[in-house]
């Protein structure tokens, strides 16, 4: 089975975010990048669904975005990616991964897909820093094939007249559950704690060395039918108060403010 | 005759040998060399054929010397470290060197060339002395004889090994025949049956000595001169093929040696935290498990070694270690342990064979959040703030690293703002980075290369780019990380800990009587550096000092060093609480530590075995801050020049 996984680089959670010039975007120049993570676990749940499958098989990692991003696809490929597909886009200007919306940076990664012709293709359900939560199923759009969000487990199926089926598990609210069988080809966007990750290893990362990294062009950007208007810093909307008095007086007034103020006993 | 003076001993010698003994004796000369040969040469094939070490170097010289001479010629370690069987041991060797002689001799005479002249000054001389000397031999080894047989201490194994019996018994006729030689007719029919069974007896020995724990008589000289100078010395990984120890190919000539030179006392097993509380490692069974290995699959086998075919070397085992080198201290014949453990788990964890829930967490808050607490770095900011630690800029003397403990860890928090506190007082000028990185000590003992070296390399460009050149901290684990192991990246400032610079200060420190303090030496403080006097002094400045059973060198871990702290629950009985009720043993009022692990280890267990009253615990620095607000009840004074 070969299964494309599209991740994405996000800003380090303890980055300190700066908003750029323009008041539209976000000040990249001295920001640390890392893997998103919803995206790890779909890398996660493609080497699972590989090995469980008895390691046959290929898991493609894609990623677009200026040359950076290469060192999120070298960690993919040291936890045991095949090989990488990197769609080039500019570092800023015109074409950049910033300037384009959703809709348009879906429409980069499914014409990279389309080229390799999987049978699933996985992807985090949402990203880190935009949180749109839309490339993946715009994605499975654009491709023509099913898909399913919020994806927790996947299980091949057996047999079945020769239309390969997959089972997955989808998270509901409130600890509820869905298992859906779909078709393949189709396209999945995991949702983050499923499994467990792995760690990265000097032996995958020496791996990684030797396999195969292949730069995809991008398409120009397209007109953006979302445009970002202004960004703005989070404000500080949250209130300490210090109760005081003896142990009993502070419990008193601490089950008082629960229940009265915040209304959870 | 047993009245007459010492003076008139003479050692009865046979008269010439006929040429029909004389060729007995050579055929029995050639059969016993040949097969201590042919016995010997698997054991060196299986040495040299291993894996060089590129990392040996024969410098330092000087302290290669010292170490043979204290440790073999004057068996000091085996003394201290158990004094009467060492003792023993000790009369045992001195013995043979004492005999060296007097056996030289004692073969050229079967040959008619015998160049000791027992009758002259020298020879009545060196026939005494070597008497005293067989005399010794004769009662060590009957006693170390009832000890291993009668005694039977559980650390020799459960199974009584037979062969000890029988060369106890060689050693005990080879001085029995050389001092009833003293008794019998010199030239006379018992002189010659004496000589033939002391030669028998020798010809005997030899053969038996390969193959079995008695090569220690041979090897270990050797391995004691050559061991790595270091402690808990890790060598580089080479090329792209090196992934630690995974499996025969990487086992070093170094590593065959020790192995073989293991004389299977099991010093290493009886200090051991983990085989002492009923868990699977047993550093002994680690070492001879790796000679099993090299004697079934030889040097340069591809079987791996960690749960192959030895029961010995586990994954479970391997990863029970908490690297408080407790049995490389110990061992006398200079058997290192940690390489031989941390390099399992380099191999297990470099390849990704190593899965643990734990392990894996501990791992990804090292790679994400760059501490091994998994906190935001947000978090280490506003401790900052709220402490109003000054930022390094280059202007002040010390960089005070916090280290993960003292950023994030609620007791490492207090420790650390008590200890500034002492550096105010003393008017030191100090400042914390801006950002800190964990130095990567539990990545290193676990075996993570790949991250270990990551952090090494971010923590020697952070301080490099603030201009450190200074560093204290409060962290024996970050000491030794940054002192040793960043080595092989690069040359970090020169570092202290906090105790060594309390201690330089002791004299401005604030005097308190009135308790108790048992001192607890952390294993990286004590036998990773060698650092024990310096914290009972800053303790000493707060009370009076009394001493656990185990301390110093013998101290005992708190069960958190090797990344155990972040490890999963451990099996058989908690390490930290054997430790707390060691030390709450002693009735202190109080129990010092200098080490943020050591302490949360044992906050920990004294909730558990502390009993109704437990002892405070508090870090040196605690206790000196503690003083320091007593007096600045009055003023708020500097202390130092006045």
């Amino acid at each position: 089975m070969k299964i494309v996984v599209a991740v994405k680089q996000v800003p380090e959670r303890d980055a300190v975010v700066r908003v750029a010039a323009d008041g539209r975007s976000v000040d990249e120049s001295d920001l640390a990048w890392t893997m998103n993570e919803p995206d790890a676990y779909a890398l996660e749940e493609a080497l699972q669904l590989k090995e469980r499958a008895g390691g046959g098989g290929e898991v493609v990692v894609l990623c677009a975005g200026p040359e950076r991003v290469q060192s999120t696809l070298r960690e993919a490929l040291a936890k045991g990616a095949d090989r990488a597909v990197h769609v080039m886009t500019p570092e800023s200007g015109e074409g950049a991964l910033a300037q384009r919306d959703s809709l348009d940076v879906a429409r980069l990664l499914a014409e990279a897909v389309r080229g390799e012709a999987p049978d699933l293709v996985l992807t985090g359900l949402q990203s880190d820093d935009l949180g749109a939560g839309q490339t993946g199923v715009v994605m499975a759009e654009l491709l023509g094939v099913p898909h399913a969000t919020l994806v927790l487990h996947v299980e091949l199926m057996e047999g079945g007249g020769g239309t390969p089926k997959i089972r997955v598990k989808r998270e509901l609210e409130d600890g509820w559950m869905q298992h859906v069988e779909m078709v393949l080809p189709a396209l999945l966007t995991i949702q983050s704690g499923g499994n467990r990750l792995r760690y990265a290893t000097l032996m995958g990362i020496k791996k990684a060395r030797q396999k195969e990294m292949r730069e995809a062009p991008a398409a120009a950007a397209a007109k953006r039918v979302v445009e970002v208007l202004k960004v703005s810093p989070p404000t500080r909307v949250k209130q300490t108060e210090m109760l005081t008095g003896s142990a009993e007086e502070i419990a008193t007034k601490l089950v008082e403010k629960l229940r009265f103020e915040v209304k959870v006993l | 005759m047993i009245a007459m003076a010492f003076y008139e001993l003479r050692l009865a010698e046979p008269a010439a040998f006929p040429l029909a003994e004389k060729m007995l004796l050579v055929a029995a000369i050639v059969a016993s060399l040949g097969v201590f040969a042919w016995r010997l040469r698997p054991i060196a094939r299986n040495v040299w054929g291993s894996k060089k070490d590129t990392d040996f170097s024969l410098r330092p010289v000087g302290t290669r010397v010292w170490t043979f001479f204290w440790e073999v010629l004057c068996q000091a370690k085996v003394i201290k470290q158990r004094p009467l069987p060492g003792l023993a041991h000790a009369f045992v060797f001195w013995g043979f060197l004492a005999f060296a002689l007097v056996t030289l001799n004692h073969v050229a005479r079967g040959f008619g060339v015998g160049f000791l002249q027992y009758a002259g000054a020298f020879g009545t001389f060196y026939v005494v002395f070597a008497a005293v000397w067989a005399l010794l031999v004769a009662v060590s080894i009957a006693g170390l004889f009832v000890r291993r047989f009668v005694v039977r201490p559980k650390w020799l194994g459960a199974k009584v090994s037979v062969e000890s019996g029988v060369i106890a018994g060689l050693i005990f006729w080879l001085m029995a025949t050389y001092l009833a030689a003293l008794f019998v007719q010199d030239g006379g029919a018992a002189a010659l049956g004496l000589w033939w069974v002391h030669t028998l007896v020798l010809l005997v020995f030899l053969p038996i000595i390969p193959g079995t724990k008695h090569l220690h008589l041979v090897l270990s000289p050797l391995t004691v001169f050559l061991k790595r100078p270091e402690f808990s010395q890790l060598p580089k990984l080479e090329g792209d093929e090196d992934f630690g120890l995974v499996a025969g190919k990487d086992l070093t000539q170094m590593i065959a040696l020790q192995a073989y030179s293991c004389v299977e006392c099991g010093r290493c097993t009886e200090h051991c935290p983990a085989s002492t509380t009923g868990k699977v490692l047993n550093p002994k069974e680690i070492v001879l498990g790796v000679r099993s290995y090299l004697n079934e699959n030889g040097p340069g086998s591809e079987m791996v070694l960690l749960d192959g075919a030895q029961p010995a070397l586990s994954m479970e085992a391997a990863f029970e270690c908490t690297t408080c080198g407790a049995c490389e201290f110990q061992c006398p014949v200079g058997v290192q342990h940690l390489p031989v453990l941390i390099g399992l788990r380099r191999g297990a964890v470099n390849t990704g064979a190593w899965e643990d829930k734990y392990g894996t967490k501990l791992f990804l808050a090292l790679e994400k959040q760059g501490n091994s607490l998994g906190m935001s770095s947000a978090e280490r900011d506003k401790f900052i703030a709220k402490q109003e630690f000054p930022i390094f800029d280059g202007s002040q003397e010390y960089c005070l690293w916090l280290g993960c403990m003292g950023s994030y860890d609620p007791k490492g928090r207090e420790i650390v703002s008590d200890f500034a506190r002492v550096m105010r007082a003393l008017g030191t000028q100090f400042g914390v980075l801006k950002k800190e990185k964990c130095t990567g000590d539990p990545a290193r003992r676990l075996g993570n290369d790949l991250l270990f070296g990551d952090l090494a390399e971010q923590g020697l460009k952070a301080f490099a780019t603030a201009g450190v050149k200074k560093i204290v901290t409060i962290c024996p684990h970050c000491v030794r990380t940054m002192a040793t192991d960043w080595q092989e990246y690069g040359v970090a400032p020169e570092l202290e800990h906090h105790s060594e610079f309390m201690a330089r200060h002791a004299h401005l420190l604030p005097k308190q009587v009135g308790e108790n303090i048992v001192y607890h030496d952390p294993c990286y403080l004590g036998r990773y550096r060698d650092v024990y006097d310096e914290p009972r002094t800053v303790a000493a400045t707060a009370g009076d000092l009394v001493e656990a059973e185990r301390h110093r060198e013998r101290s005992f871990c708190c069960g958190a060093g090797g990344g155990l702290a972040f490890l999963g629950e451990e099996s058989g009985e908690r390490v930290s609480h054997v430790r707390a009720k060691e030390l709450v043993a002693t009735g202190a009022q109080t129990i010092g530590t200098a080490c943020p692990f050591c302490n949360t280890m044992f906050r920990d267990a004294l909730g558990a075995v502390g009993g109704e009253a437990p002892p405070q615990l508090l870090d040196i620095a605690q206790l000196v801050a503690r003083g320091l607000a007593e007096r600045s009840e009055d003023a708020d004074v500097t202390i130092g020049d006045n």
